[in-house]
């Protein structure tokens, strides 16, 4: 009898979600550039973006095995297992120039531009890439959910995996988690965006500096954060001359802004933008006169994007993953 | 673009090879975990549900206890044991299926044994007069009170199972959700939410509860047919 | 057989307190008295389910000894099957479904029967076997009428053949006066009155007994 309850409950909602569905089915269905609609799938556009103060930086570490490591309680450990031989070849590797070709040409085929730029002072690898051997397969690497969101990982590591041997197991968090997986030893190289955790990351003796390279950061790549909002734009961000002026402009006038809140890469970026006498900073008591119209949402890229358009809210957004978000006319509603 | 319903049905027929890892995975963990469960579980459960003993009270307590566990804490103790600086840093087990496992029976034996000792615990005290009254030996007695819990294993199990395949918190943090690795259906949802691509969240999610659909049907057949 | 004194204290309660009795092969022992007086964990305690204060067996000698319980657990297997429990002879098994008109039962889900059906199930599945002492709580409770006496006739055959001594413990003044030949008669866990059924049935000693009587009586 509960038997039977359950499984019509189980009917009921795989039902109700294909009726969801399918009542989406007709909203999806209509092709997003028909004027003829009353509304486009998407109300979220791109407000603002190239501004060098968006500029979004991607940086290689390679973990040093000798860093000093300490567990749960604070002890000190030092037996901690890096492959660095097989960070090195990564690392190696992605600063090729047949790899940093393939980057910077990745999201044309799919969308059209550009989502990766390679930096005009990234320092090109031309020697000897390692193979690898029984031990130094498996390569652990902890990066942004940006980054892996983005799909550029599985255009570029199959590329590397099947000519030199490797398996590359990509953990994508945050930055904030993805550089804590590091300091647990967890990985064996980050490719992260945030430069101030970045740095703090290599004052405390977690990095190394790799064959060929002369600093422990390698930065390679970059784009830019986009800044989105409504069509209707009641900031007028548009219109204002920097970045910089835009938030002031949604700061001065409460207009509902959703930011990450989960000390990724994307909201390291986003406090730095906005107005310094309005102090805030990751720290929750920071914003909390602010609660009215800044919702720190702790929640992925995508999730928050969704949060915007259901608000018609304004947010800071990685380019690729805002794409992502287009491409799939947004939410369901 | 189609329908999210659309996409699920094309997924499923495409075969679509990381998919079909997903699904792999999975059922590998979801297996290995709701079995291992049981084999652990049944027995301690009609052990406590037969034996009075001094600290069973205890025992009984604390089985409660772990059946309300938070995943991500069962998540976070296994993750940070088994962390690169973790004690069990050299069996190099985290971020594979057997720590997603290993955690997965931790939460679930639990509810295996509670589900398996209240049963045993409302029979055994009848079964036993029954037994004693007819002069049956002590093992004949235990070999009929098991018998009797055929059906409530099958039923444990198919809690044990629904866990296991719908639990999140705890695999994706010793899994790590690593593609063609340790990516579960349930992780490879969460992240395609985070990525904004509903659709194909959605699509896993239809073919989750498909899957859990089919199990209940082929269990609910199996246990009517023994129980004709 | 002798059943030696024996009392049963549940948190410094004294629910029964029983003086000890010889037993007698071939007699049917009627145990009557309002409900909660002890007459279950009298017979729980003879048969070995729960124990006494004196943390020993109520019997002087061990013997087999047959239990009935009042609740009766059918195992979830066909009725035969469960009779079988009782012993292994297919034939006898059959008798005792006819005697108790059950044939009909035999294949079916014994956990599926009604009350009436599992306490003929369970009378017969105890039959299988020969035993020393029987002791049988309220076997007929769940009975209709005529099944009741189809059951009593076949507990008194049955300890005609067998020699046994038969404990019957009934609520059934009625079916005290069919089947005892010595009746015990308890009140507030006390042994208040014991002897042949002529005199505690019909010319009791204590006054408790005859109000007893006078209430449930005939």
């Amino acid at each position: 009898m509960k038997r039977t309850l359950a499984m019509l409950l189980s009917v009921a909602m795989l039902l109700g979600m294909m009726a969801g569905c399918a009542k989406d089915a007709g909203t999806q269905e209509t092709p997003a550039p028909t004027p003829d609609e009353e509304t486009a799938a998407v109300n979220t556009v791109i407000l603002k973006e190239a501004d060098d103060k968006m500029l979004n930086t991607y940086t290689l570490i390679a973990v040093d095995p000798a860093a000093p490591f300490t567990d749960a309680d604070g002890n000190a450990v030092t037996d901690v297992t890096v492959n660095t031989e097989g960070a090195d070849a990564l690392i190696h590797w992605l600063l090729s120039q047949e790899a940093l070709d393939l980057a910077a040409n990745y999201g044309m085929e799919e969308y059209g531009e550009h989502l990766f730029y390679v930096k005009d002072d990234a320092p090109v690898y031309d020697g000897e890439i390692t193979a690898a051997t029984e031990e130094t397969k498996t390569i652990r690497l902890s990066t942004t959910t940006s980054v892996n969101d983005s799909g550029l990982l599985d255009y570029l590591l199959p590329q590397f995996e099947s000519e030199y041997g490797y398996t590359v197991e990509v953990q994508s968090a945050g930055t904030g988690k993805a550089i804590a997986a590091a300091k647990y030893g967890n990985a064996d190289l980050i490719l992260v965006h945030s430069k101030s955790q970045e740095e703090a990351f290599v004052t405390d003796g977690f990095a190394r500096v790799v064959d060929g390279f002369e600093a422990e950061r390698i930065s390679f790549l970059y784009n830019y954060f986009v800044l989105c909002g409504p069509t209707e734009d009641p900031a007028g961000v548009k219109d204002c001359a920097s970045v910089m002026d835009a938030f002031a402009a949604i700061a001065a006038g409460k207009y509902p802004f959703v930011s990450r809140g989960d000390n990724s890469g994307t909201h390291t970026k986003e406090l730095s933008l906005w107005p310094e006498d309005l102090g805030i900073t990751a720290e929750a008591e920071s914003f909390a006169d602010y609660t009215d119209w800044y919702i720190s949402a702790n929640a992925g890229m995508g999730a928050c994007l969704v949060m915007a358009e259901e608000m018609g809210a304004y947010i800071l957004t990685d380019k690729a993953t805002y794409l992502t978000f287009y491409a799939n006319d947004g939410v369901m509603d | 673009m189609g329908s999210a319903l659309e996409k699920a049905i094309e997924l499923i027929l495409s075969a679509d090879a990381e998919m079909l890892n997903i699904l792999s995975v999975t059922a590998k963990m979801s297996l290995q975990s709701s079995v291992i469960a049981l084999l652990i579980g049944v027995p301690i459960g009609i052990w406590l549900g037969t034996c009075r003993f001094p600290g069973r009270g205890i025992l009984l307590v604390l089985n409660r206890t772990l059946m309300g566990l938070p995943p991500v804490v069962c998540g976070l103790v296994f993750y940070l044991l088994f962390s690169g600086v973790g004690p069990f840093r050299h069996l190099k087990l985290l971020f594979t299926v057997k720590i997603m496992v290993m955690a997965q029976v931790v939460l679930i034996t639990p509810i295996v044994v509670g589900n398996m000792e209240s049963y045993v615990g409302s029979i055994a005290p009848a079964v036993r007069e029954t037994a004693k009254g007819l002069g049956l030996t002590r093992l004949r007695t235990f070999c009929l009170l098991v018998n009797e819990c055929v059906y409530q294993i099958f039923s444990a199990y198919l809690l044990a199972f629904s866990r296991s395949i719908a639990e999140v918190g705890a695999v994706s943090m010793v899994g790590g959700a690593i593609a063609w690795k340790t990516n579960v259906m349930t992780t490879a949802i969460m992240q395609y939410t985070n990525r904004g691509n509903f659709s194909l969240a959605i699509a896993l999610g239809i073919i989750l509860l498909s899957v859990s659909l089919l199990v209940n049907i082929v269990l609910s057949l199996l246990q009517r047919r023994l129980s004709q | 057989m002798k059943i030696l004194p024996f009392s049963k204290t549940y948190d410094g309660v004294t629910v029964l307190d029983f003086p000890g009795l010889e037993l007698q092969p071939g007699t049917v022992y009627g145990v009557i008295g309002a409900n909660g007086s002890g007459k279950s964990t009298f017979a729980k305690i003879l048969a070995g389910i729960l124990p006494a204060d004196q943390k020993r067996p109520a019997l002087t000698e061990k013997r087999r000894v047959g239990y009935l319980p009042q609740k009766n657990y059918a195992f979830r297997m066909t009725t035969r099957a469960n009779i079988l429990l009782g012993g292994k002879d297919r034939h006898r098994a059959a008798q005792l479904m006819d005697a108790l008109q059950i044939p009909h039962l035999a294949d079916k889900r014994a956990d599926r029967l009604s009350g009436g059906e599992t306490a003929r199930m369970a009378l017969a599945r105890l039959m299988m076997k020969s035993f020393d002492l029987v002791i049988l709580d309220e076997p007929t409770a769940a009975m209709d009428m005529e099944t009741t006496s189809l059951a009593e006739e076949l507990i008194l055959q049955y300890v005609k053949e067998t020699g046994c001594t038969l404990i019957l413990v009934t609520h059934s003044l009625q079916q005290a006066r069919r089947t005892a030949d010595e009746v015990l008669f308890f009140r507030k866990g006390q042994l208040l009155e014991y002897g042949p059924k002529e005199t505690v049935l019909y010319h009791p000693l204590q006054p408790e007994t005859r109000q007893f009587l006078d209430f449930y009586g005939v």
